[in-house]
């Protein structure tokens, strides 16, 4: 019997599952992406919040969570901003579009 | 989000660095330190650090796969040297010959290690800063 060594299972796996992959992930909606990337965001902010209350109140153990959670919330707000940007300038193309 | 593990790490780095440097400067507090709850002069007290995954998916990619990997302060230790004599009579914790025991610390070392832990903690500030720029960078692709 062959028995398959344990410390390389991985590659098998990945090749077995990704032909299902390409399939489930196309049917995901655009605005269901931009819900949960939203909701990502928020959640984001409002860790970033409640550390800064934490350091206020004197709960936070470390000066530096606090800065890490606020910048996760920054470059997370960017990047929301950014895909905004995308979404309507793909939108106002499609409306100069000649019919 | 991936990029945020970079963020995780430094964290992880620094916390432990902040400890290091908590240890340091308890170890300056008590160079004179000849009395102690335990009995006997202050111990010099240093860190351990320890590799740890990020989270519960790390541990899983560990074991799997080569993955990043964050630090952790898992012990202080205390080191059993024997402690520094000195020759002080007058001293409440003077033992029969007259010599004290202080602790076996030596503020010179301590100093340096303070420098190294500085420099550490000022190192992973600086990892974390290049993972915000980088991620800066990459959304200006979009513009």
């Amino acid at each position: 019997m062959n028995i398959l060594p344990v410390n390389n299972p991985t590659p098998q796996i990945i090749s077995d599952q990704s032909d299902h992959h390409s399939i489930t992930q196309t049917d995901q909606n655009f605005s269901d992406f931009i819900k949960s990337t939203i909701s990502e965001v928020n959640q984001s902010q409002t860790e970033g919040d409640l550390s800064i209350q934490k350091l206020h109140s004197g709960e936070a153990q470390n000066l530096h969570d606090v800065m890490i959670s606020v910048e996760q919330a920054d470059i997370s707000l960017r990047m929301l901003v950014q895909i905004r940007n995308k979404a309507i300038q793909a939108y106002e193309e499609i409306m100069r579009m000649q019919i | 989000m991936d990029i945020f593990s970079t963020f995780k790490v430094g964290a992880s780095a620094l916390k432990a660095h902040k400890t290091r440097l908590d240890t340091i400067s308890s170890n300056l507090a008590n160079v004179e330190t000849t009395s102690t709850p335990e009995g006997g002069p202050y111990k010099k007290k240093s860190v351990y650090f320890e590799s740890k995954p990020l989270d519960f998916k790390g541990h899983m990619d560990a074991v799997t796969k080569n993955s990043v990997q964050g630090v952790e302060v898992t012990k202080i230790v205390e080191d059993n040297s024997p402690p520094r004599k000195v020759y002080n009579p007058s001293h409440p914790d003077a033992g029969d010959d007259g010599y004290v025991d202080m602790p076996n610390i030596s503020v010179l070392k301590e100093m340096v290690d303070m420098m190294s832990a500085t420099r550490s903690y000022q190192a992973n500030v600086t990892s974390i800063q290049s993972a915000k720029r980088m991620a800066m960078k990459a959304l200006e692709i979009g513009r």
